[in-house]
């Protein structure tokens, strides 16, 4: 199991589209992934559980990957936080 | 997990007020930021009488008539010392009830030991229960569960299984068959009770859904009030999951698998997913089935004793046909 502290960098914060890209960035692999901000833990291949989050620019959040493939999922998803979503910082 | 360790005095006023529809006044108009930390509730006459020790002074401290009484018999200066011995703790806050009023210099001494006074017309009993009650549901444990939350004929199911598995698809099929979405994909799960476990929705989601190949659609808007509901207990876990030839499915009894959420133990039905089968029907027939046991009948076991009463009974026999002959065809 890995677990990592992410910080949004994006102005934006997790809006629609963002929430969409983790959904499919942990939709490719295989293992559980999850997402949490103080008292929710959700489902990162859920776009409406990553919404719930409601993460404003600055926000950290706790990735939490478990399986076989957790190394590579969890790079991935560090990459999308880390670009800003590709989105202006 | 998520516990709330504590509420400000001032935020379960204003709750008591505009959810709990209590009137409660306040009497010293003070900063109420002091912060309660538990759901029990103490009626403070030993305190007021002298004895302080075991004094639980963290709790919301309830004046009802036997503490005014006792205070109002007593003469002036005795009742101030007597009202000092709790004011001198760090009390959350002194609530009166059954319309009692405090004298004028008491009320003084809590301001200036900056404790907030309120007063209600409500009979004690009844303000407490209703209190407790709301504290109990504030400092309850809670967590987020993923699935979806449906009431089914008044049962509270629970579909929960792999991302993709067709979750939120069965939830809006149910919707479709007249059935009521409580929340989809973010449930937020509340202890109430050692065994109770009520779910609901989440303040921003709502009754949104996603649905795979769709995105998001409303199911408010789409299907009506009748469609919803904002919260529910969940009763029943449906795990969903892939068919798989390894693993030992039921065939006899419906439920033999329980859940644990918050260290409450739910009864779970493990479906497995193969082509053509209507997952909404049978979470139907799971509700029904959990209704029927409710009221004391177990098909399972009325099944097996009709069994056992052939065997016993009537030892030459293997099943025969239902009828006799068919005479007439009354159907």
């Amino acid at each position: 199991m890995i677990e990592r502290e992410l910080t949004v960098r994006n102005k934006a914060g997790i809006h629609t589209r963002p929430a969409s890209m983790i959904v499919r960035t942990a939709s490719k692999y295989e293992s559980e992934v999850f997402l949490r901000r103080d008292r929710y833990e959700i489902n990162a291949k859920s776009v409406i559980g990553v919404m719930t989050l409601a993460a404003e620019k600055g926000a950290t959040l706790t990735l939490v990957v478990e399986g076989d493939d957790e190394d590579d999922a969890a790079d991935a998803l560090e990459d999308l936080f880390e670009n800003g979503f590709g989105e202006e910082i | 997990m998520f516990q709330k360790e504590s509420i400000t005095v001032d935020f379960m006023i204003r709750k008591l007020r505009d959810r709990v529809e209590v009137a409660v006044e306040s009497v010293n108009a003070i900063d109420a930021d002091r912060e309660v930390t538990e759901s029990n509730l103490h009626r403070p006459g030993l305190a007021l009488a002298g004895y302080v020790d075991l004094f639980t002074f963290q709790r919301v401290q309830i004046l009802g008539n036997t503490e005014h009484r006792y205070l109002r018999h007593l003469d002036p200066a005795d009742q101030e010392q007597a009202f000092r011995n709790i004011t001198q703790f760090d009390l959350p806050c002194i609530i009166g009830t059954d319309g009692n009023e405090l004298p004028g210099r008491l009320v003084d001494l809590a301001t200036n030991a900056g404790i907030p006074v309120y007063r209600t017309e409500l009979p004690t009993v009844e303000f407490m229960a209703s209190l407790r009650a709301f504290l109990e549901d504030q400092f309850a444990p809670q967590c987020s569960v993923h699935g979806s939350l449906v009431d089914v004929y008044g049962i509270g199911l629970l579909l929960i299984g792999k991302p993709g598995i067709g979750k939120s698809e069965v939830a809006l099929d149910l919707v479709e068959r007249g059935h009521r979405l409580v929340a989809d994909d973010v449930i937020i799960a509340t202890k109430r009770d050692e065994q109770i476990l009520m779910g609901s929705g989440t303040d921003l989601v709502q009754h949104f859904m996603e649905v795979r190949g769709l995105g998001l659609v409303d199911i408010r808007s789409m299907f009506g009030i009748r469609a919803i509901r904002f919260q529910k207990r969940i009763e029943v876990v449906v795990n969903m999951q892939l068919w798989d030839p390894d693993k030992e499915y039921t065939r006899i009894h419906m439920v033999e698998d329980t859940h644990e959420i918050l260290g409450v133990d739910l009864p779970m039905v493990q479906v497995p997913i193969t082509p053509g089968k209507n997952i909404t029907v049978i979470c139907e027939v799971i509700a029904m089935n959990y209704l029927l046991k409710h009221y004391g009948y177990d098909p399972a076991e009325v099944f097996g004793e009709r069994l056992r009463a052939r065997i016993r009974d009537n030892p030459e026999g293997a099943s025969r046909r239902r009828v006799e002959y068919f005479e007439q065809d009354f159907e």
